[in-house]
């Protein structure tokens, strides 16, 4: 196991399974040639595999998605573990794009997406230090609280 | 398999029109090895009107499908625009797939599969992408969908 895995596991986190699309896509598309690895929107689920629903604003709270923001980080951890071998190779965490279902007048967006930033700065260090935006949308596949994809540097 | 271009005609497919952005922005710009596209709605027909609906209240999912189809075809008459020959085509790397939707809509990853399923009929594995689907409280003249995407080039 490497170094990433093994603090990952130090902090209590646990590395999901990467998931396979059921469409005509994929989870993550490693661009060699310029060293980045794209990842797709990951959505967070419950212990039993379901979406982990729910609208900001409406019935779910900015500190539950928080929790749904770092499931979301574990899941693309799970997929770039799949495409990469071993996490040590992320050099830097380069883009992050938290995408929150969220009611109209709904403004907390950042304090949702925090739970992705704080996670991965907890496991990356310096590395995991990236560039974000955060944004409403008016609904996500399978209603759930939120949508994470992420642009990572490799080597 | 033979070209893009072939596939394309083979299938009963033509390229729409290409139409320049209106205000200071561009269609696509490279750097590297990397094709960044501007967000594209659906190919508006010689003469006729901007296709317009929100899923989830006026456009079925399978018309959702289609509009997300006419779209990667506009995306792919811009490749072929940029590159010459599709064939430079490394890899469709990602989409940031924007559907037009209502708050309890939540089937966005069907509608999206128009545009998906189009791009791996046309470049085969190299058209295996990343992706993300979201909802939009609204989008530009209230078009159904709007899709970005990222390629990588060969050259």
């Amino acid at each position: 196991m490497g170094a990433i895995e093994d603090r990952i596991k130090s902090l209590g986190y646990m590395v999901p399974d990467a998931a396979t699309p059921v469409a005509n896509y994929v989870t993550t598309v490693h661009v060699k040639s310029a060293g980045l690895v794209f990842t797709s929107g990951h959505v967070p689920r419950n212990a039993d595999g379901s979406f982990w629903a729910g609208k900001l604003g409406v019935d779910i709270s900015v500190g539950e998605a928080y929790n749904a923001a770092q499931n979301c980080v574990l899941g693309i951890l799970g997929s770039l573990k799949n495409e990469l071998g071993d996490l040590d190779r992320v050099t830097r965490v380069v883009k992050v794009l938290c995408l929150v279902n969220s009611a109209p007048d709904f403004t907390d967006h950042p304090l949702v997406a925090n739970g992705a930033s704080d996670l991965l700065v907890e496991i990356f260090g310096d590395k995991g230090k990236h560039a974000r935006s955060a944004v409403g949308l008016s609904s996500l596949p399978g209603n759930v609280c939120i949508e994470v994809e992420m642009v990572v540097e490799v080597s | 398999m033979g070209t893009p271009e072939e596939k394309i005609a083979q299938m009963g497919l033509e390229l729409p029109p290409l139409q320049q952005p209106v205000a200071n922005y561009v269609s696509a710009v490279q750097t590297g090895n990397l094709l960044f596209l501007s967000g594209a709605g659906p190919a508006v027909p010689r003469g006729g009107k901007i296709l317009t609906g929100k899923l989830g209240r006026d456009l079925s999912v399978d018309e959702g499908y289609e509009a997300a189809r006419s779209v990667g075809l506009v995306q792919i008459a811009r490749l072929k625009n940029e590159l010459g020959e599709l064939s430079r085509v490394g890899r469709i790397v990602k989409l940031l797939a924007m559907v037009n939707s209502t708050p309890d809509f939540t089937d966005h990853p069907t509608v999206i599969n128009g545009c998906s399923d189009l791009l791996v009929e046309v470049f085969g594995d190299a058209g295996r992408h990343a992706r993300s689907a979201v909802g939009m409280a609204n989008l530009p003249f209230g078009i159904p969908v709007e899709i970005e995407i990222i390629v990588e080039v060969v050259d």
